[in-house]
């Protein structure tokens, strides 16, 4: 959100100046410093993951086993998909609060347009990802062309998304899923459900994006100092607009993902994942300000936020107390990653202006 | 810098178009004009009194909001703490002035004690205000559903009659709780701790070597948007005169439209409650505007979105111009 005031600031672009080197190694330094912190969150993560499942037996005996432990990666997958998206436009110093609609709206088509024709999903599904990422990029270009804030312009995004949903089914999403969706969930292959073996691939795809691609790299340089990253030449707006459109796409994708899953697409399908798509990178030690977090940690957060809630599921108590434990994990867990917050405070301090 | 902290204080029209108020009263009235022409009857008394009635929470919720908002923070607890005053007053209040003046008490409680930990997290152990205050809000949701499990409750007449009503059948009372709201906002901007609150909001670091004391500005910030949200939530409940826990998370993402549109920015340090007011009573109004109109239901999302958007730039663009220019 800062990034908005940041960007506006007046200007004189330095694209081969002598200050491109010196902002480069900056920020490379910077950046390879917070990884091992970052190490350190995945695997508090991991170790809360494990202590969780272990201990869940305690709660109900059907807990705990190895059964148990693929349900709840495959329940993962759409917060893990979704959670991508977050990831890239808060990197930037963003925010997108239309992937809950984006979402139904993936859904919607995919549950409408594919029936249960094999041909049908091959056209489908890169054009469902495409409408998607360009209303991903619509909020990008809201964003940086209009410098209207993240926050107003996504929230506005998801509305008329949702009205168009709306519209779109005149209430009730007719349609059938299609049978070769669910065989993503219901085969195994080797004893592993497809979807996992396909997560896997996003999952290692999506960090190499992220941490090994120039593309990637630049993403953490806008999101430290948009200015700076301005200044060495970057192109801050065209890869903000990027970001946004991957952001609607991975909610695109898991809306077709829900569809295999669920059978089929109601217009409130993509609610449940908007709260916890950002809670889920925050808990994986992503700064909402933008230019720290790795994707393997917000899977991490994903998962656990996941492996929790359903543990909590399994305990007999009312709903009125789930909520407030989720709440409080939450609370704990950002509260446990207060030294980075520090650190990132003191950096921003003396870098920003 | 300097300009944009000291603003509130300086060349009265400049401050009209720099802070947005302005732009969106003109937005506002122009819909007030479309509506009174499509609508029948829009502009009698008691059309007025309802509109303001509906209009009042969300505006009162969207008051705390801007106050967090001009410290460059989020507060998602809105959403909680609206939920939880309302099944509170729902449940827990006697009939008569008595029992009214009770639930003030217990909403304002709430809302001060839900705002501290919020201030706390935030303001001393500096976690992020969008992750503190989605914890927040969930707790705050689920002790909501722990007071009352699905939408019931009952609320005394006099709850419901008198904040709905209006004195000696002319003045809304809505209209007075807005107006108490907005002359203690005009008040407290004058304070030390109003000046401090945009000069935090506007750069927090240039402000504390200034000696504004950043910590407790931001700490209050967040106090006293809780008591406005537990307030937001009583009359809400006076309005549907039952309670609901799940009332909240409709609030979310309204109020900070309506903050964003009654020209705040989300970057800190510019806006106000008086331009925030104005903003709900808009987003209220162009909902009817939009039926009256005669778009499809199924579409009136679009129309809110882009009017969203439009607004917001309106108002960006003239302060734009407000400031000579500079961005």
């Amino acid at each position: 959100m800062n990034a908005s005031s940041h960007k506006s600031a007046p200007l004189t672009p330095a694209r081969d100046g002598a200050s491109t080197p010196v902002t480069a190694v900056d920020n490379r330094g910077s950046n390879r410093r917070g990884l091992s912190s970052e190490a350190f969150t995945f695997i508090v993560l991991l170790g809360l993951i494990a202590a969780m499942i272990l201990l869940s037996p305690l709660v109900s005996p059907s807990l705990g086993g190895l059964d148990q432990i693929g349900a709840i990666l495959i329940l993962s997958s759409f917060l893990i998909v979704v959670a991508f998206g977050q990831q890239m436009v808060v990197l930037v110093g963003g925010l997108d609060l239309s992937v809950a609609s984006t979402m139904t709206l993936g859904g919607i088509l995919a549950f409408s347009w594919m029936s249960d024709s094999s041909a049908a999903l091959v056209w489908t599904i890169p054009v469902i990802l495409a409408l998607t990422a360009c209303v991903g990029a619509l909020n990008g270009l809201g964003v940086t062309m209009l410098k209207v804030p993240p926050f107003i312009m996504t929230l506005a995004m998801g509305i008329v998304v949702y009205s168009v949903c709306l519209g779109y089914t005149g209430g009730t999403p007719r349609g059938q899923a299609s049978p070769y969706l669910a065989q993503l969930f219901s085969t195994r292959i080797g004893g592993v459900a497809p979807i996992l073996i396909l997560m896997f691939v996003l999952i290692v795809a999506a960090s190499l994006l992220q941490a090994r691609t120039a593309f990637g790299r630049k993403l953490y340089a806008i999101g430290t100092s948009p200015v700076a990253a301005f200044m060495a030449g970057l192109k801050v707006k065209r890869l903000t607009i990027a970001t946004y459109a991957i952001s609607g796409a991975a909610a695109g994708l898991a809306g077709i993902l829900m569809v295999g899953y669920a059978g089929g697409a109601t217009l409130v399908m993509g609610q449940p994942y908007l709260m916890p798509s950002i809670a889920a990178i925050i808990v994986g030690g992503t700064s909402i300000l933008g230019g720290r977090g790795i994707y393997p940690n917000a899977v991490a957060g994903a998962v656990l936020l996941t492996t929790f809630s359903t543990i909590i599921s399994a305990l007999q108590i009312a709903e009125a107390w789930r909520t407030i434990i989720y709440g409080l994990l939450i609370l704990i867990a950002i509260m446990a990653l207060r030294d980075e917050i520090y650190m990132w405070a003191g950096r921003f301090k003396s870098g920003s202006r | 810098m300097s300009a944009i902290i000291s603003s509130p204080t300086s060349r009265p029209a400049t401050k009209l178009l720099s802070n947005g108020t302005f732009i969106v009263f003109v937005i506002f009235v122009v819909l007030l004009g479309i509506y009174a022409v499509t609508q029948p009857g829009a502009l009698s008394t008691s059309d007025i009194r309802d509109q303001l009635n509906n209009t009042l929470p969300l505006a009162l919720a969207a008051a705390g909001g801007t106050l967090v908002v001009l410290t460059r923070g989020f507060d998602l607890s809105v959403a909680g703490v609206v939920a939880l005053a309302d099944v509170l007053v729902a449940t827990q209040t006697g009939e008569g002035p008595l029992g009214a003046l009770a639930g003030l008490g217990i909403v304002l409680a709430v809302g001060l004690v839900v705002g501290a930990i919020n201030g706390y997290l935030v303001a001393y152990l500096r976690l992020q205000s969008i992750a503190s205050t989605l914890a927040t809000m969930i707790i705050c949701s689920g002790i909501a559903l722990l007071v009352l499990d699905a939408p019931g409750g009952t609320v005394s007449d006099f709850i419901s009659y008198s904040l709905t009503g209006a004195v000696g059948d002319v003045v809304p009372v809505a209209a007075i709780i807005a107006g108490v709201v907005l002359i203690g906002w005009l008040l407290l901007r004058r304070t030390n701790w109003g000046h401090g609150l945009y000069a935090v909001g506007a750069d927090e670091t240039a402000a504390a070597l200034a000696g504004v004391a950043t910590r407790r500005v931001k700490f209050l910030a967040y106090v006293l948007a809780g008591m406005l949200y537990g307030v937001a939530g009583m009359m809400l409940c006076a309005l549907t005169a039952n309670g609901d826990p799940n009332v909240g998370t409709s609030y979310l993402l309204v109020v900070f439209a309506a903050i964003a549109i009654g020209g705040t920015t989300f970057s800190g340090g510019r806006g106000g409650i008086a331009g925030t007011l104005i903003g709900a009573a808009t987003l209220t109004l162009l909902q009817k505007v939009l039926f009256s109109v005669g778009v499809s239901s199924f579409y009136t999302g679009i129309g809110q979105g882009i009017a969203m958007i439009i607004a917001v730039l309106v108002g960006g663009a003239s302060s734009h111009f407000a400031r000579g220019g500079r961005s």
